[in-house]
């Protein structure tokens, strides 16, 4: 698989929505091509390279969950507001997120990655900014295909 | 009349219940779960190989992989619980097999190095010294702020001691003293002296902390 970071449309997408969405986080995380695997491919925003060696777990944390189930997700105020242990969201420790907004990259009408916005802050994302977000995992959806299937 | 039990004895009982039910719990997941889920793959394949409708072909690679994911989770759970090879191989093995888990889970890089003769540990003294190794890892997650942890192992004739060091954040260990950390802290060492070890904890903020823990062979 090219390196997604290396994509200039991808890096493109995530700078843009970066700026509209007022957040302090960008990340992409794709299912590798080969395996169950997801890992966070693309980040911008980033205090550190941790993300670079975390593979989401299976319906753990705000990825793993989207990944699982297929819909969107808020957090507002973690580690306040979530479901199970805060170590279960590794990507918000890392990146020490107190709020993020997530969904889901489909192929082939298959979660198969998400797209994550965060503030180091507590917040709630708008319906406005949700929307920006939605339309931005539409774009690299189209983006990557060419490159994933 | 009832005999009062000391308290060390009594909190080593419940320890050793919660344990053993953890335990059972694990192997039940992996025995169990995870091997009728592997049977169900098994049988999604052989079905799968039957059929030529591409529609319906995708439609059973895509519930293949969501089992192969689900008994990968399953696995993982198993492991986190308790680790197999800590029963099989022992000590130091389980570290290892748990650091893996870690990095891959949370991005902190751990550097292990273990010096001198490798020795059996009495299984119940291998768990007290695991799940304290653990803890001092997940707090190095919530509060350490860092990417990088060294860990050694020393073994000599008498003792093993095992020093965990995450250049992280550091605190002032009299500022928690009523919240989960503390709590945290507290049952480390008392796991340690219930094996009849040690662990001292030191922090500096700024410079990160260190955890050593020593336990007579």
């Amino acid at each position: 698989m090219t390196e997604l970071r290396e994509l200039q449309e991808v890096i493109d997408v995530c700078s843009q929505l970066k700026a509209v969405a007022c957040c302090d986080f960008v990340g992409l995380a794709i299912q590798n091509k080969v395996g169950p695997d997801v890992r966070w491919h693309y980040a911008i925003g980033n205090l550190n390279d941790k993300y670079k060696r975390i593979t989401v777990r299976f319906g753990k944390g705000i990825a793993g969950k989207i990944i699982s189930s297929g819909s969107p997700m808020m957090m507002t105020d973690f580690p306040h507001d979530i479901l199970g242990k805060m170590t279960d969201y590794p990507i918000a420790l890392a990146e020490k997120l107190v709020s993020s907004y997530a969904v889901p990259i489909f192929f082939n009408h298959v979660p198969k990655g998400v797209l994550l916005v965060g503030k180091r802050e507590k917040y709630s994302f708008s319906e406005e900014e949700q929307e920006k977000v939605k339309a931005s995992a539409l774009s690299l959806e189209q983006i990557l295909k060419k490159h994933l299937l | 009349m009832e005999r009062i039990q000391p308290k060390e004895q009594i909190s080593s009982y419940i320890i050793q219940s919660q344990e053993e039910e953890i335990k059972r719990i694990s192997e039940e997941l992996h025995e169990g779960v995870g091997q009728n889920l592997y049977s169900i793959l098994t049988g999604l394949q052989y079905v799968k190989s039957g059929v030529g409708e591409p529609n319906m072909k995708n439609y059973l690679e895509e519930m293949e992989q969501l089992i192969e994911k689900t008994i990968q989770e399953i696995r993982l759970l198993s492991v986190e619980l308790h680790p197999p090879v800590l029963t099989t191989l022992g000590l130091l093995p389980a570290v290892k097999s748990y650091l893996t888990l870690y990095t891959s889970t949370f991005g902190i890089l751990v550097d292990l190095e273990s010096t001198g003769e490798e020795k059996v540990l009495p299984e119940k003294n291998s768990i007290a010294v695991f799940r304290v190794c653990q803890e001092a890892l997940t707090n190095i997650v919530k509060y350490a702020d860092t990417s990088n942890v060294k860990m050694s192992f020393i073994w000599t004739e008498d003792k093993l001691e095992i020093t965990i060091i995450d250049f992280g954040n550091g605190f002032q260990l009299e500022e928690y003293t009523d919240d989960n950390y503390a709590s945290g802290i507290a049952a480390m060492k008392e796991r340690m002296l219930l094996t009849g070890g040690k662990c001292l904890i030191s922090s500096k903020i700024g410079e990160g902390t260190s955890i050593e823990l020593s336990l007579p062979l």
